[in-house]
């Protein structure tokens, strides 16, 4: 049996939405950023999805893309979140009070 | 699967216009060169990394001249990267930008203790992002530009590695602007299913036909304007940049809050009109409540600062919120559109000068006060007339007082919004107005402090101002000026770089 | 002997070869070494790290620049398969942007090395 593509679209933005609201609700920031990583992937599946449902070429290459561009965000954010682990040994959304919006 | 294999088994290499492309050329060999030159050049030396990467911008303002004296529009790619005059004017602003904000920042990343090669090639990487952003008119493009200058961006915020605020500053912003990069993606992924493309122009012959009926568009589009209205910080999503402006070294506050937010709207400006311009009823009442709360919540909030700095913060999410009016009323009729789009460009252009220039003054005063407080600024005529004289000239300008630049670019979103002529493009006028006097409140309190006031630790020693800073401020100044007297030769620029429709 | 058989001698060759390059370099190893068995010389090796042990045990901090430096080079090899199975219809056009990627890659990997990021302190 095949599973149609509106499966994948489902099970895409099923994972979208546990991405958001686990960024929105955890505190830690490298659980943070996994749910970032969850988002990014639930988006890559979705064009993946949509390239072979319209049989375009398109939509893969972008999630080349977004694969190389997620990989330099994850450098450059575990980059900023040791720099900060090294000066306060802990690493919650919480902690970062100083500036207050 | 066959078409897939199909276009795979045809793919040739791409017919590439070298001429069209030689800004972007000449900064990333300009990009290089400096990396090298920072790696082996010794450590009292550096200043030089600086000054090859001022000089480059320069050379790669020669290319974007030559190619608006050609005047020919060129296009490549498939349409997914276009060289026309709106591409040329925004990255001569981007460029002119940059220039600028290095002036600036030369002397404060030379004397603070900060990696000084490092900074001017993650401000060039975010700057040929820019670049390339003007031209994008593809998803892949205009995504891979967002990133380009994004990721630099962020490590420039947290650029104090050993300051907190400046830690956290970085990390609020990196996490924000990952989400909201992420919400624009589903946004396209979901473009992109409905209409089979990502190429701007076939999405927005698709979205005006039958396609962009369905719901799936309607939320395509809802994500991909409220992943750029993180960017521009629009309000409700603008959390992240008073802290993040506050916590960032001021340079860096000044390229965030120009050059950065710029680029945002360049992306929404080419997304609207070419992308989505068939679907006005669903982005119109989207930048309309985005336009209204952006403006009146940025000003509000701004009166209660105490902080320059910070009061810059608001003011530029306020006026973030006026550029965002004319995408509010556009797409109501074909002369409307014209204008509401001139009205947007004119507006950029003419809030990069006032708002580097302000902040080039907060950056002068530091130098002495080592304070950015508004009290701080007590009795700044006794011992500084001249940055008390230009100061006032900034702030009145971004409050839009004739004659200065800031109120002709106020009169040209006023009239986007009439040329619309209905009701909900009215209101929205009227609320701009009513916000306009707001934000003069704030802006005249601290000219009231430094005109007015005493000295508060009753040092009046003169500020002395490095040669670039003055030259940044003399440039932003002339521009001020220059325009809100002639205010006709930003406007014909603005006329001349209209986007194509269809 | 059928073509399908011959096709599958060189399958053979290739085991072979690969089989005996092991043994010379294993038995050659042999030879060459001087022998003085340790107990920690038995552990299965791990990159370094102890391979028993719980799952959240810390690893050195020192990792962390290489494994970052490892997931950037790494993953920009996704652009490099789709242009190597194109090569021929790109032609040099695809060598000379393939190489200016490579090498704009490989300055980064210059300035790591300049920075002395790449030595283990």
């Amino acid at each position: 049996m095949t599973l149609d593509g509106g499966w994948y679209l489902t099970l895409a933005a099923v994972l979208f939405t546990i991405g958001a609201v686990g960024l929105l609700v955890r505190r830690n920031v490298l659980v943070m950023f996994m749910c970032v990583e969850l988002m990014l992937n639930a988006v890559n599946l979705t064009f993946v999805t949509f390239a072979r449902m319209l049989d375009d070429i398109g939509g893969q290459a972008l999630v080349f893309f977004v694969l190389v561009v997620a990989a330099a965000e994850v450098v450059v954010g575990l980059g900023i979140i040791v720099s900060i682990f090294r000066r306060r040994g802990g690493t919650t959304a919480d902690d970062l009070h100083l500036l207050k919006g | 699967m066959h078409a897939v294999l199909a276009a795979a088994q045809t793919l040739k290499a791409p017919d590439l216009d070298y001429f069209a492309l030689a800004p972007e050329i000449v900064l990333t060999a300009v990009l290089v060169g400096i990396l090298l030159l920072d790696v082996f050049v010794d450590e009292t030396r550096k200043y030089l990394v600086t000054q090859v990467a001022g000089l480059g911008l320069l050379v790669s303002l020669v290319p974007v001249v030559a190619l608006a004296a050609n005047g020919a529009d060129r296009s490549m790619l498939g349409g997914a990267y276009v060289v026309d005059n709106f591409a040329l004017l925004v990255k001569a602003l981007f460029l002119a930008t940059g220039y600028v904000v290095l002036l600036m920042s030369s002397d404060y990343i030379g004397e603070g203790d900060y990696y000084e090669g490092e900074y001017s090639f993650l401000l060039l990487s975010s700057l040929l992002g820019m670049m390339v952003m003007g031209s994008s008119r593809d998803l892949i493009t205009i995504f891979v530009a967002l990133e380009l200058l994004s990721i630099p961006a962020y490590l420039l915020a947290g650029w104090r590695k050993r300051d907190l605020r400046s830690n956290e500053a970085c990390l609020k912003y990196y996490l924000l602007g990952v989400l909201a990069s992420a919400v624009m993606l589903y946004g396209m992924s979901l473009i992109f299913g409905a209409t089979g493309s990502t190429v701007l122009r076939t999405i927005g012959r698709e979205v005006g036909g039958s396609v962009g009926e369905e719901p799936i568009v309607t939320l395509g589009i809802f994500f991909i304007v409220v992943g750029f209205a993180f960017k521009v910080s629009a309000v409700p999503f603008h959390f992240w940049a008073p802290d993040t402006y506050e916590g960032a070294p001021t340079p860096v506050t000044a390229f965030l809050s120009v050059a950065s937010k710029a680029a945002g709207f360049v992306a929404l400006l080419q997304l609207v009109y070419i992308g989505f311009f068939g679907r006005e009823e669903v982005w119109g009442p989207l930048f309309w409540v985005l336009a209204a709360l952006t403006m009146t919540v940025g000003n509000l909030v701004a009166l209660r600062q105490t902080n320059v700095v910070r009061m810059l913060a608001y003011s530029s999410v306020a006026q973030a919120g006026y550029i965002l009016v004319p995408f509010a009323v556009a797409g109501s009729n074909p002369a409307a559109n014209a204008t509401a789009q001139t009205a947007a460009l004119v507006y950029l252009l003419i809030y990069a000068a006032m708002n580097l220039g302000a902040f080039a003054i907060v950056m002068a005063v530091a130098r002495k006060t080592r304070s950015a407080e508004i009290s701080s600024y007590g009795g700044l005529f006794t011992y500084a007339p001249g940055l008390t004289l230009l100061m006032s000239v900034f702030l009145f300008s971004l409050a839009g007082i004739p004659p200065l630049a800031g109120w002709f670019a106020k009169l040209y979103i006023f009239e986007s919004a009439l040329d619309a002529g209905t009701a909900a493009a009215v209101t929205l006028a009227v609320v701009a107005g009513l916000n306009a006097v707001i934000a003069l409140f704030y802006y005249s309190a601290v000219a009231k402090e430094m005109w007015m006031r005493p000295v508060p630790d009753g040092d009046t020693t003169p500020i002395p101002v490095p040669p670039a800073l003055a030259a940044a401020l003399a440039f932003t100044a002339i521009v001020v000026v220059a325009v809100g007297v002639y205010p006709q030769a930003f406007a014909r620029l603005g006329d001349l770089a209209q986007l194509t429709l269809r | 002997m059928s073509a399908f058989l011959r096709g599958y001698l060189s399958v053979l060759v290739f085991g072979f070869a690969a089989v005996a390059m092991v043994g010379a370099m294993l038995g050659a190893g042999r030879l060459l070494r001087p022998s003085r068995p340790q107990p920690q010389k038995y552990i299965a090796y791990e990159s370094g790290v102890d391979p028993v042990g719980t799952g959240w045990s810390q690893s050195q901090v020192r990792y962390y620049i290489f494994a970052l430096l490892f997931v950037m080079f790494d993953v920009e090899a996704v652009f490099i398969f789709p242009w190597a199975i194109r090569l021929e219809a790109l032609g040099i056009f695809g060598l000379v942007e393939m190489l200016i990627f490579i090498v704009i890659l490989a300055l980064g990997l210059v300035y790591a090395w300049r920075k002395g990021v790449l030595r283990w302190v």
